[in-house]
């Protein structure tokens, strides 16, 4: 056997080897000093990078805390059949030995019923366990690789001869390198420790279970626990800057438009000239005319309001539809969508809301101002119904659209985001421009064209769309390899052509 | 959305700590003659395709030809201690690859399992090596000659009392 290749680290697929560790238990106590030393002099922190160099950041997050131990929510005990049949084997062995009067093949029956009384006699055992998690960061930006560190102690007093451990990644995170899964044996008191990486996307996650199968000796038996850890949460939040890259032209013009109203008054962009009336400011007499022909003049100019938008997201399971096997699929990118339409209507001064068909309320009313746009992108971010995996439950279409009208505002405008992957969606659109809004849709496209199905869907979706066209709902169709600021500008484009 | 996919089979060193215990007992068979080892040799090839493509049976089955082989060579009067070092080998390329079955279903390939086959193995051979050990010099140094019958009987209580005890 290659024993020797059992605890070397340097392997092939990135030293992810699991690590025995039972004789540095001390490890970890180094940490706190070494963090600590670095805190006060940050000047010599070249230093002390000798000795901590692996994971500084990973210690100084959660330094203290070490191992804890773990509850055990379920745990269920079965045969794992591994060894049946092996005393038929038995049998045969030593009744052929018998009948053709071999010793060897007798003796060889021995070995077997040696190896049943190995497979029978012991029980799976009953694990104890600290488990600590670390990770590399716990607010990291959407697209950063966040590396988890499971440290894994057995705390009781039996030996654990084949320990897997398997951690509960949150569904919707894409574990990127290293499996998030591990197998050893464990003395009492010793650690193993393994380690992966999983991609960050916006949300709000929380690893906090671990499933553990333990196995005696000989495989016979084994335990399969589901263990509940200490929580360790990351919170990934949307970026903040995403408005730099929208032009805001492109979504905006076409509202100034509608919102620039007709009627002249107090403004910036001039309009017209009319006769003086009594009572109207000085500022806006037209002097010019006065001093070449001396009457009295006044200057009118566009009114321009502030739009009120609120953006409804599309977040039934309908819309959970993607372009192929990876990438982002329809939701994820109609949320990014949303996120840049409601900065850059905020930058604009803008009164902005969102609100959503999903399986819970989703309703921020429209408004303005920093914080406003930090509630803003804390809901893009961590709101349970905007989450990248498929809800459960049912949406309630006629109720949240009835709550919906109940709680605009009769000028509001809405900018629907979803991929209109259905007639409901064009419903929805289609109701919300009846009761008198200005509906914009924005639709990330999620169909394919490779086959005749696939085809046929993408007919069946822009066939949707061109019917919401003609019924003078305005739709941003936003394909897969287009930026949205690009989406945005064609389409700004055909509006004023 | 997809990272890494998980990979439900056996990782390559499975297959080297089968590989190895295969072909021990496929060189303990060619004592008793080539037959013989053929038979074990198409056992153990048996056995690592089916921790190959992770199938049990596959794996059951190999094991069982390997150990038919090994027994061959026993009825053409090979010594007793390359029968028993060859059942022993057999029996731990057959645990070790139903062993790396289990592994690569629960965690699949990507995952670490090296230290734990390599631990499981081992116990395997030290039980098998204890016994033959035992039988052996039982047999060798025993005060009579006993008709294989009786040890036969013996046998067969000695397997019934280890099932029972487990019920």
């Amino acid at each position: 056997m290659t024993e020797d290749d059992a605890d070397e680290p340097g392997r092939p697929d990135g030293g992810r080897a699991v690590v025995d560790e039972g004789g540095e238990v001390d490890e970890p106590s180094v940490g706190p000093d070494d963090a600590e030393r670095a805190a006060a002099d940050p000047d010599e922190r070249g230093e002390n990078t000798v000795a901590g160099a692996t994971d500084e950041a990973t210690v100084s997050t959660d330094e203290a805390a070490g191992p804890t131990a773990v509850r055990v929510r379920s745990s269920r005990l079965r045969s794992t059949n591994h060894w049946v049949g092996f005393a038929a084997l038995v049998f045969g062995a030593a009744g052929l030995g018998a009948l053709v009067r071999s010793r060897p093949l007798m003796l060889a029956a021995v070995v077997g019923v040696g190896y049943l009384a190995y497979a029978n006699t012991t029980e799976a055992p009953e694990p104890e366990l600290a488990v600590e998690r670390r990770l590399s960061t716990e607010e990291p930006e959407s697209g950063d690789t966040v590396e988890v560190t499971v440290v894994v102690e057995n705390v009781g007093e039996a030996v654990l001869p084949d320990l897997r451990v398997v951690e509960q990644v949150p569904e919707a995170l894409a574990v990127t390198d290293g499996p998030a899964r591990a197998v050893t044996a464990l003395r009492p008191g010793a650690r193993m420790t393994f380690s992966y990486s999983v991609l960050a996307r916006r949300g709000d996650y929380r690893f906090e279970g671990l499933t553990v199968i333990a196995r005696n000796t000989s495989g016979s038996r084994e335990r399969e626990l589901d263990v509940e850890t200490e929580p360790a949460a990351v919170t990934c939040l949307a970026p903040i800057d995403a408005t730099a890259t929208v032009p805001l032209r492109g979504l905006t013009s076409p509202y100034t438009g509608r919102v620039a109203t007709d009627s002249s008054g107090e403004g910036t962009e001039f309009a017209s000239l009319r006769e003086y009336q009594h009572g109207d400011p000085l500022s806006r007499i037209d002097w010019n005319t006065y001093a070449r022909d001396r009457t009295l003049t006044t200057m009118e100019f566009r009114e321009e309001r502030m739009a009120t938008v609120v953006v409804v997201l599309d977040l039934r399971a309908e819309a959970y539809v993607q372009a192929g096997e990876d990438g982002p699929h329809a939701v994820d990118r109609g949320i990014d969508a949303a996120r840049r339409v409601f900065n850059s209507l905020l930058d604009t001064g803008d009164r902005v809301g969102i609100a959503a068909f999903a399986t819970e309320p989703v309703w921020l009313a429209p408004g303005a101002g920093p914080t406003h746009r930090a509630r803003a992108r804390e809901l893009l971010s961590t709101h349970p119904a905007l989450s990248p995996t498929p809800p459960e439950g049912r949406v309630y279409v006629r109720y949240t659209l009835r709550r919906l009208a109940q709680r605009l505002d009769d000028d509001a405008q809405v900018v629907f985001v979803s991929p209109m992957p259905d007639e409901t969606s064009a419903v929805i659109a289609r109701s919300l421009h009846v009761r008198g809004h200005a509906v914009t849709v924005v639709s990330p496209d999620p169909t394919l064209r490779d086959t005749p199905g696939h085809r046929l869907a993408a007919v069946d979706r822009s066939n949707r769309l061109n019917d919401l066209r003609g019924s003078d709902v305005r739709v941003v169709d936003w394909a897969g390899d287009e930026r949205l600021a690009e989406a945005l500008e064609r389409a700004r484009r055909r509006w004023s052509g | 959305m997809s990272g890494t996919e998980i990979t439900r089979r056996p990782g390559r060193h499975s297959l080297v700590v089968s590989g190895i215990a295969g072909a021990t007992a496929t060189a303990m068979a060619l004592v008793g003659g080539g037959g013989a080892a053929a038979v074990a040799g198409l056992g153990t090839l048996a056995l690592l395709a089916g921790v190959r493509r992770a199938n049990h049976r596959a794996v059951d089955a190999g094991g069982l030809i390997a150990f038919l082989g090994v027994a061959l060579s026993a009825l053409s009067e090979a010594p007793a201690g390359a029968v028993l070092l060859g059942t022993a080998a057999a029996v731990v390329a057959w645990d070790a690859g139903t062993n790396a079955v289990s592994l690569g279903r629960q965690l699949g390939a990507e995952a670490d399992t090296v230290r734990a086959e390599n631990l499981h193995a081992m116990a395997g051979a030290v039980v098998g090596l204890v016994t033959a050990v035992f039988g052996l010099v039982v047999f060798q140094i025993g005060p009579t000659r006993q008709p294989v019958t009786t040890l036969f009987v013996l046998l067969i209580a000695g397997t019934l009392l280890v099932v029972a005890l487990n019920r």
